[in-house]
């Protein structure tokens, strides 16, 4: 929609429209917090590089979120994840379990290093960024099931997923595990460092729960057909 | 700035040479139980566990604690010195390395943690059986004494008393036993444990200047603010108790009075555990009140500044040679100087960071 109705709508047309979730008229461009973007000395811009600059000279920019940071540590997959841990808008607290969860994955990893012999320290994963990420690889479907009518009942149909809704399962599947199945005393941050590192090393409930789910497509590869898309 | 020039892992115990300054050293691991059961920051004692050593970075307010102290005369009446600072710049830590420097020459160390956690938080609070009007914290008081035994084992046995205690009617220690008795006699009777604290340290100040079988006492309280302040702590008839009625404060003010000679003590002020305090305060004006001012005056003030750029530049590479800046966009120029933004160089502000990248 917003593709076809670019041509037709002009800078004085309202600010705000009634589009789902995004609220501005899109004649505005999306900002760029990256910094590297903005040092490239004039000589050395591609021509799309230099297009983009004088459009965005000329074209007005929506407001930058609050989650956005010009920062190099900044990470949108772990700004996912913080977004998804948040309950009731408290964003302090989520992204507090996260920073501990990644301290915790760090010293149980960095102790290793240290009281593990010569030849094994180049084994030893000590990235806590690198481990969250390679864990969250480990627990992502590859194929997905849906629920399709055909004749009055419902069957469950093997289907692909796309990259966006097979990185949001892997981590609804880690936050829920992480809830559910702890004990009374155990802290989240505690939970959450333990099962990341069992999904870095292909053990743990949620590797199990992504298996369960890859099995329960392949038996029921005979309704492939039933998808028309 | 090559990279060995600013740290060194030397086992040698000498951490209060000038040059050295900015870089760390090591604290040997046996030293971690006997003079450290109860002193150090809690996110330092992980770090230690993490790293597998201890190392300590040497700072200016640090050096000037142990010169002072290695050129002060003993026979005059004892000196007070005071480090303050904003909060998270390096007191405690700077305090314990001035007590390994004492254990290590073979003072007498007597290290009290925290003297906020004597007047919040006390389950027990008994009316003491020595003094009407005051209230013991037997608790409080068997688990210093055991900390107490555990720093100074070699000093227990050379102490002689010289003056008989009675508890009850059937028990007493008499003149010419050992300290090392007294102590026991705290840990395993819990009622009177107070009472012990405050004969320990009676023992401590008459002896300390001696001339025969001389040793050099050094009291180190961390959080000195909370003895004259208010606490927490109810009577039965919900009215306040005040600091004074504390067995245990009354006895550790008398320690800190300079009329004995023969040691030293070093205080730090701290808002982190203080009762009633804004959080902005750090000068010691603000901190002590009038009335603890009054009693410490005249001390030794050292300010505790945050990081220099050298210093700074020292705990960067020590993170990097650790394994513990793992991001690796902190090791270029870029996070450092994030980092640098970030924290404005304030110690434990910088470790919370680092802790997480």
């Amino acid at each position: 929609m917003a593709a076809s109705l670019t041509g037709l709508l002009k800078p004085w047309t309202p600010r705000v429209l009634l589009v789902r979730w995004s609220r501005y008229n899109p004649y505005y461009l999306e900002p760029g917090p990256r910094k590297e973007v903005y040092h490239i000395p004039e000589t050395e811009l591609t021509p799309e590089q230099k297009e983009e600059r004088e459009l965005k000279s000329v074209r007005p920019i929506k407001a930058a979120t609050n989650s956005v940071t010009s920062s190099v540590f900044n990470d949108p997959v772990l700004s996912k994840f913080v977004n998804m841990m948040m309950k009731d808008g408290d964003k302090i607290i989520a992204k507090g379990i996260i920073t501990q969860t990644l301290e915790n994955m760090k010293r149980k990893q960095v102790e290793k290093y240290h009281k593990a012999p010569e030849g094994k320290k180049a084994e030893i994963e000590c990235n806590p960024y690198a481990i969250f990420h390679q864990a969250l690889e480990n627990c992502k479907p590859v194929i997905g099931l849906t629920s399709i009518q055909k004749g009055g009942k419902f069957y469950q149909v093997p289907i692909p997923l796309t990259d966006n809704r097979r990185r949001f399962l892997a981590m609804k599947w880690m936050i829920t595990e992480c809830r559910d199945n702890k004990h009374r005393r155990t802290l989240m941050y505690e939970k959450l460092s333990q099962e990341l590192l069992a999904a870095f090393s292909k053990e743990g409930n949620v590797v199990k729960r992504k298996h369960e789910l890859h099995k329960m497509a392949e038996s029921n590869r005979a309704y492939a057909h039933y998808r028309w898309w | 700035i090559l990279k060995g020039q600013r740290y060194i892992y030397s086992t040698r115990l000498s951490g209060d040479s000038e040059q050295h300054q900015g870089q760390y050293y090591t604290v040997p691991p046996s030293h971690f139980h006997t003079v450290f059961p109860h002193g150090l920051p809690p996110r330092y004692q992980q770090q230690v566990k993490t790293f597998n050593e201890g190392c300590v970075m040497v700072r200016q307010p640090a050096l000037e604690l142990i010169s002072h102290l290695k050129r002060a005369d003993y026979s005059k009446p004892t000196l007070r010195y005071l480090l303050y600072g904003v909060k998270g710049s390096g007191k405690t830590m700077s305090l314990c390395h001035t007590v390994h420097y004492c254990s290590t020459q073979g003072w007498l160390v007597l290290h009290i943690p925290d003297a906020h956690l004597w007047v919040k938080n006390c389950k027990e609070l008994l009316p003491s059986s020595y003094h009407a009007s005051r209230f013991d914290q037997p608790i409080q008081a068997s688990n210093w004494l055991r900390n107490f035994r555990t720093t100074n084992e070699n000093f227990l046995s050379k102490i002689k008393l010289r003056q008989r205690y009675v508890w009850t009617k059937r028990e007493s220690t008499e003149e010419g036993q050992p300290l090392g008795e007294l102590v026991d006699m705290g840990v395993s009777r819990v009622k009177s444990s107070s009472d012990v604290v405050g004969a320990v340290l009676k023992e401590l100040r008459l002896q300390a200047g001696g001339t025969e079988g001389g040793f050099r006492l050094a009291v180190a309280v961390d959080g000195v603010n909370g003895l004259w302040g208010r606490t927490t702590l109810k009577k039965e008839d919900k009215s306040p108790v005040a600091p004074e009625e504390l067995t245990l404060v009354h006895n550790l003010r008398k320690m800190i009075n300079n009329d004995w000679c023969g040691g030293a003590v070093i205080a730090t002020l701290s808002q982190t555990g203080s009762l009633y305090a804004p959080s902005s305060a750090y000068l010691p004006q603000e901190l002590l009140g009038e009335e603890g001012f009054d009693s410490m005056d005249p001390f030794i003030p050292v300010p505790v500044s945050l990081y220099s750029e050298k210093e700074f530049e020292s705990c960067y590479l020590y993170y990097l040679d650790r394994h513990w800046l793992q991001h690796p966009h902190s090791q270029t120029e870029e996070g450092k100087k994030e980092l640098i933004f970030l924290s404005n160089r304030n110690p434990s502000v910088l470790e919370r960071l680092c802790a997480f990248l």
